[in-house]
């Protein structure tokens, strides 16, 4: 709150949600500051600021990475409602954290109240691969169950880290855009008009 | 008017009071709060208002855009885009302009207050301040106007959401301990917001001649108490005057469902202060005082004190305990021998409790802070306000501007705990470099560390008084180890601080005075870094500037690691012989081999990453030192 720096391109709210030690903040540290922490610290709750461009367009991010742990579910739900676009993070291998993003899918669904909200799921650790618990076309079968994208990402390597935080921005922008066009109409109800677009599953 | 008259309409009662108690003051006043009253005023100030009315304009678009954070985007906001709609904008918007605004108002408000030493000046700044106040509320008209035409109409409902959701959450007109949980000083102080900010307020004006004499415009008045109860407290405080935070202070101690003394001691408060004289009626008042409840205590507290300040100041403001007690007395409710009473003792009732000035925490504008103990300061106090957000959230108060606040407050914390990690890791590194050659020599010492960690918990506490020589001497491999593990420890930084430094303390009082005792034991003359301890710290920071002293240390710190592996090998030797000895020595030895290795394993990983040494921070600190501490006593 308060005083407000000058400038202020687009603001995208990205949360990052998943089991514990998938690599949430992880691939947060690295798509903020290039650098990789091996070592494991839970997270609470943490958030980022970061200017970028998107298409070629200056917009800023905000990032969210949050508990994996149900200790924190609480709190957790004050952050899902103001996101704008979640990355649903498990590691490949790791089979039970892939279970657990259909809670967090669900979760996110419940309190957006939007079915079509920007959202990816991501199966981080890839450069694990030969210690692959979860095979590729389950995440893929999951991905298109919810009709999201599905991307393989590594904290360690960098792959795929910004593709999937850009990519998520770019959803979350295009889906600005027809908000704003629907709202020229009404506005009450922003779930009402994303759902305008609903995909179907 | 639009803007207030939601509020009389919710407080038709208060309303009301309010006109009772001032209407032998400002009868005129009082009626102030009607339309045409609004209208004359702006008639009045028409020309200034057109003035403002761009700047208005523009900031006003600003606020509306609903996707981007609002401190971004004050000025980027198109035109065009913003003027979609007409709305009637509720406070949230509004205050974010005003709270800017106000800063610069608050400056020139404040600065002529501050001057102002005799009543005759006051009364000129008083003049002024009147011209500010009702320029500022031109601004407001304004913005309301800007905002109606350009508000988005979602805005609208946003906003009335907003309202129900302060107007059910309300800091006045609630007890004394559930206002002080819905709006707390993150300082630590139990005292609701408003109280805090209007006492801060006036305590620098106790010599002005109006204090507690002048009645405010009542929309004025209502406008404030609307804006704390929707937690605008930055927004409210920058519109305060002399007249304003007396009577808001008042209006929230006389919105108190039940006097600040509680209703049940009342009569017993009464009594004593009517029966009983000097030092009995103080010890009276002080036994009747500690069976208030805490946080009324300490708005009790507050009040007298301030009013005590007030009435120090009697050659300025003509007010002694008596004319004061006269003016708020039916406010408190309580007698005026009561009040007298309260004021006469408050200094003694009350040493416990000092009027500080409240520093709230810091926003996303405003510089971080760089030392270390104020970056923990500052974490405190975010954690403190992110808890209140989340439960005000948690209750249900959620809007646009709250989940804004989260999200900021979070990156606050977030970059504050960033930049705590990132001192302990430069602190690291450095302790590193000595480690590296502390380590060729005696490779066995990472090794020597750990043992000590059997003793630690339990001799620690006893050991420390018992031998304060030794203590001296062996804090030194055990502050090693600790200032190595900061690194990792970050992470819940928050939680532990203190715990962090006192630790970080302990070791370092007790040494001061035994310096010298260092040389017969062969060790090098390292505690003349102890009592620079924290220094020591900042000159890693400024490493740059430093790198002498740093080398001297270095040398220092290499033959240190040297002793700790020599006494370490002592106490294995020793150590089952005194252990019946030591009665103070309760470990066993399968925990002792059971740490040990925990540390061994520890400590290989530390000689590659320091860093995971950081979960293990205080057990090890502390096994360090007591593991030195028994091994003196087992020498001696």
């Amino acid at each position: 709150m308060s005083k407000k720096p000058t400038v202020g391109p687009a603001l995208h709210k990205v949360i990052m949600v998943g089991s514990g030690g998938v690599g949430k903040s992880a691939l947060t540290l690295q798509f903020m500051y290039d650098e990789f922490v091996e070592d494991y610290e839970p997270t609470k709750a943490d958030s980022y600021r970061k200017k970028v461009v998107l298409d070629g367009e200056e917009v800023q991010i905000d990032i969210l990475d949050t508990a994996g742990q149900e200790d924190y579910a609480a709190i957790r739900d004050n952050y899902f409602r103001s996101g704008e676009g979640f990355l649903c993070v498990f590691s490949i291998t790791d089979d039970e954290s892939f279970q657990a993003t259909q809670e967090f899918r669900e979760q996110i669904l419940r309190v957006k109240n939007d079915e079509s909200i920007p959202f990816l799921l991501v199966g981080n650790k890839c450069d694990l691969n030969d210690k692959r618990k979860v095979p590729l076309s389950e995440c893929q079968l999951r991905a298109q169950q919810w009709a999201v994208p599905y991307v393989e990402t590594s904290a360690k390597t960098r792959e795929n880290v910004d593709k999937v935080f850009f990519d998520l921005m770019r959803e979350i922008r295009s889906r600005k855009t027809e908000d704003s066009k629907a709202t020229s109409g009404r506005a009450k109800d922003r779930c009402k008009k994303r759902r305008l677009k609903c995909t179907l599953l | 008017m639009e803007f207030d008259s939601p509020e009389e309409k919710e407080f038709p009662g208060l309303y009301a009071a309010e006109a009772a108690d001032s209407k032998s003051k400002k009868s005129k006043e009082e009626s102030d709060f009607d339309e045409d009253h609004e209208h004359n005023k702006m008639d009045l100030l028409i020309g200034k208002r057109k003035d403002k009315k761009d700047k208005g304009k523009d900031r006003g678009y600003a606020a509306l855009e609903g996707e981007s954070s609002p401190e971004e985007e004050l000025e980027t906001k198109s035109p065009s885009k913003s003027k979609k709609s007409k709305t009637f904008k509720f406070v949230s918007s509004k205050s974010k302009e005003k709270r800017e605004k106000s800063r610069d108002k608050e400056k020139s408000v404040e600065e002529p207050a501050h001057k102002a030493k005799d009543a005759d000046k006051d009364k000129d700044k008083e003049r002024e301040r009147h011209e500010e106040k009702e320029l500022k509320k031109k601004d407001k008209k304004k913005d309301k106007k800007d905002k109606k035409s350009k508000q988005l109409s979602q805005q609208q409902d946003e906003d009335a959401e907003e309202e129900d959701l302060a107007m059910g959450y309300p800091v006045f007109g609630v007890s004394v301990s559930l206002a002080t949980e819905r709006s707390r000083c993150h300082d630590g102080t139990d005292l609701p917001m408003v109280v805090r900010d209007c006492i801060d307020y006036l305590q620098e004006q106790t010599r002005n001649f109006l204090i507690y004499k002048v009645e405010p415009l009542r929309t004025e008045l209502l406008h404030l108490k609307r804006l704390y109860n929707h937690r605008e407290h930055n927004a409210a405080m920058a519109l305060f005057t002399v007249p304003l935070a007396c009577s808001l202070l008042k209006l929230f101690l006389r919105d108190l469902p039940e006097p600040m003394l509680t209703t049940d001691l009342m009569y017993d408060f009464e009594d004593v202060a009517r029966n009983r004289r000097g030092k009995e009626q103080r010890i009276g008042l002080q036994q009747l005082m500690e069976q208030v409840p805490k946080c009324n205590r300490t708005l009790v507290g507050w009040v007298m004190l301030h009013l005590y300040a007030v009435t120090d100041q009697e050659r300025y403001n003509k007010l002694n305990h008596e004319s004061i007690a006269v003016l708020l007395s039916p406010t408190l409710q309580m007698s005026v021998p009561l009040m007298v009473a309260l004021l006469r003792h408050c200094r003694t009732i009350f040493a416990d409790i000092q009027l500080i000035q409240y520093v709230p925490p810091l926003t996303a504008s405003s510089q971080l802070p760089e030392d270390p103990e104020d970056i923990q300061m500052e974490l405190r106090k975010q954690d403190s306000l992110l808890t209140q957000i989340h439960s005000e959230m948690n209750a249900g108060f959620i809007t646009k501007n709250r989940e804004e606040q989260l999200w900021e407050v979070q990156r606050i914390i977030t970059q504050l705990k960033r930049k705590l990690r990132s001192f302990e890791k430069k602190q690291e590194k450095s302790i590193e470099e000595l480690d590296v050659s502390a380590n060729q020599p005696a490779p066995a010492a990472p090794v020597a560390v750990p043992v000590g960690e059997d003793t630690t918990d339990a001799s620690q506490p006893t050991a420390a008084p018992t031998s304060e020589v030794t203590i001296t001497e062996e804090h030194k491999p055990g502050r090693r180890a600790s200032s190595s593990s900061p690194v990792t420890h970050s992470i819940d930084v928050s939680d532990c601080i203190q715990v962090h430094r006192n630790e970080e303390e302990e070791p370092s009082s007790p040494s001061p005075p035994l310096y010298t005792i260092d040389g017969e034991s062969g060790f090098v003359l390292l505690p003349e870094s102890n009592p620079h301890r924290e220094e020591l710290l900042r000159l890693q920071i400024e490493y740059d500037e430093l790198v002498a002293l740093q080398n001297e240390l270095k040398a220092r710190i290499k033959t240190e690691r040297n002793e700790v592996y020599r006494l370490n090998r002592l106490c294995e030797q020793q150590l089952l012989k005194h252990q019946a000895a030591a009665g103070s020595q309760p470990p066993k030895e399968a925990e002792y081999e059971r740490i040990i290795e925990h540390y061994k394993r520890e400590n290989a990983l530390l000689e590659h990453k320091k860093q995971m040494l950081g979960k293990e921070l205080k057990e090890e600190r502390r096994a360090c030192i007591s593991l030195q501490v028994e091994l003196r006593l087992q020498q001696f």
